[in-house]
């Protein structure tokens, strides 16, 4: 890892607005490169919002934000470029319905970056096969598991060469005995050196994977700290109450 | 027993209510088939529409008309299409004057009788501008006249799909660096114009019959289409036979492309 001090994310003064609802309410955030940040909190904490913020799915009211070396809130950003550098999973896997599980690698790669179709197809299955897809090239997203989508869906947000990974609850839509699949391909791209900064429920794999974990409530991020600290001994009564939710939700 | 399960039982159940309608129904049909049977004047009507003779006489002569209300209608729909998808795209523009342009159009063209296009494109516009010449001729003046209507259907249908497709597959686009009009062209088009198959179909069969409308250009013997001989054959042999091969000539091509398109519908189908 370069010893670059420039993060590469950093957020400062962000605030967002729904028409009268304010869901972000002045977020300050700076991460490091190689840096896997848990974003956790109760549903309609902000923390998706804020996650969509960072590659301008949704535009900021208020607020600077600067991305894998772009300033994304700018006057003069090109935002097309700049989503290169971010790659993005979401909940729903969203591949296109319409390719094949290898076009959904390959068509971003000579689409966006021009890269010869021999080239992109050979990257595209090598990808695949690091997610653990084989076999599966000529197959619709639609005839995959859940968790096989959203593991086509982790490799083609890597086809573009992303510096940065964003994961919007990427294991929500999941059936339980599948979530542990797409977590270990995450953990395989932590452990190489990837940004990442996940909105997740899954404290299991905030505490082992996790160099920071943020609590947010209410638009702010309310406690901030390796996992350890914010996990096992929350400073507030709020996270206290969240978690005992989430690891104890029969009592 | 007591007067309450005495009347459950008189009751019918769910299952024989139904048999019992069912029957009913079935014997009207067959009455009606009977009375109609029994009423019509058979060597009446088959005097009037089934001459074989006569109907033996359009062939090969009809064939020409035929073929003119294929050629008819594929322009007028590749007309349509070529026009339709762009002010569909417009019609979902971010940019204002798009979509006010896209919205008057599809008002105008949808609202306008096709006749009524038809006859301001072949007479209208001639008038207007002198000198002008339409490509193709009569071929030219169908489908623009055929056209403009087509495409103001067509573009609705479009857009209707174009709205269909799921956000998040726009929102995966752009997140991996896909500018706005290279995902309509790469995701949002592709999978809008499957969902919109059956209404284009519908447009297609619309467009076939529409085509009947073309006689008021016009038309000489070698530009005439299906209705137009199907009539001259009936005021010529003063006999409705011409009417009966020139509808089933018009399901012949109706009725294949209701088949193709379920199976188009069907390929596009997440298995």
């Amino acid at each position: 890892m370069n010893t670059e001090a420039t993060p590469i994310v950093e957020i400062q003064g962000l605030y967002k607005r729904f028409g009268d609802n304010e869901v972000l309410k002045g977020i300050d955030l700076e991460i490091a490169e190689g840096e896997v940040v848990c974003l956790i909190g109760p549903s309609g904490s902000g923390k998706s919002t804020l996650l969509r913020c960072v590659n301008l799915l949704e535009t900021p009211t208020e607020g600077t934000i600067a991305a894998a070396g772009h300033d994304m809130t700018g006057p003069d950003a090109d935002l097309d470029l700049a989503r290169r550098d971010i790659g993005m999973v979401f909940q729903h896997f969203n591949l296109f319905s319409h390719m094949t599980i290898l076009d959904n690698l390959v068509v971003p790669q000579v689409r966006v970056c021009k890269i010869p179709k021999a080239k992109a197809v050979a990257e595209a299955r090598r990808l695949l096969a690091e997610v653990g897809i084989e076999g599966k090239e000529q197959a619709k997203p639609s005839q995959l598991s859940g968790g096989q989508q959203q593991r086509v869906a982790i490799a083609r947000a890597l086809a573009v060469k992303p510096r940065l990974m964003l994961f919007d609850e990427p294991t929500s839509a999941l059936d339980p005995e599948i979530v542990g699949e797409v977590l270990s391909v995450m953990k395989g791209l932590a452990a190489e050196g990837m940004t990442m900064l996940v909105v997740t429920h899954e404290m299991s794999f905030a505490r082992e994977v996790a160099d920071r974990v943020l609590f947010l409530d209410g638009g702010v991020i309310v406690e901030s700290g390796p996992p350890a600290e914010v996990l096992s001994n929350p400073k507030t009564e709020r996270a206290r109450s969240f978690l005992h939710r989430v690891l104890h939700p029969v009592d | 027993m007591d007067a309450e399960t005495e009347t459950l039982d008189r009751r019918m159940t769910p299952a024989r209510r139904q048999r019992l309608a069912r029957a009913i129904q079935y014997t009207v049909l067959a009455a009606i088939v009977v009375v109609l049977a029994v009423v019509a004047d058979w060597g009446r009507i088959a005097d009037s529409f089934f001459q074989i003779d006569i109907a033996a006489a359009m062939f090969p002569a009809v064939w020409t008309p035929f073929w003119n209300t294929i050629v008819y209608t594929l322009l007028a729909f590749v007309f349509g299409m070529v026009v339709g998808v762009p002010i569909a795209l417009m019609r979902v523009s971010a940019f204002g004057p798009y979509r006010w342009f896209a919205t008057g159009y599809v008002e105008i063209f949808r609202g306008l009788p096709a006749l009524l296009v038809l006859f301001l494109v072949g007479f209208g516009v001639p008038q207007a501008f002198p000198g002008i010449q339409y490509p193709g001729g009569v071929y030219g003046q169908v489908a623009i006249g055929l056209g403009l209507t087509s495409s103001a259907y067509i573009a609705e249908s479009v857009r209707a799909g174009i709205q269909a497709v799921p956000k998040g597959q726009v929102e995966a686009a752009r997140s991996l660096g896909m500018s706005h009009t290279r995902t309509m062209i790469t995701v949002v088009l592709p999978q809008a114009l499957r969902i919109v198959i059956p209404p284009l179909t519908n447009e297609l069969v619309m467009l076939t019959k529409d085509s009947s409308l073309v006689f008021v250009l016009g038309v000489t013997t070698s530009t005439m289409e299906l209705s137009k001989f199907a009539r001259n054959e009936l005021t010529a042999n003063a006999n409705a036979t011409p009417l009966l091969v020139g509808g089933l000539l018009y399901l012949l091509l109706t009725i294949p492309l209701g088949l193709l398109a379920r199976r188009l519908e069907k390929r596009g189908e997440p298995r």
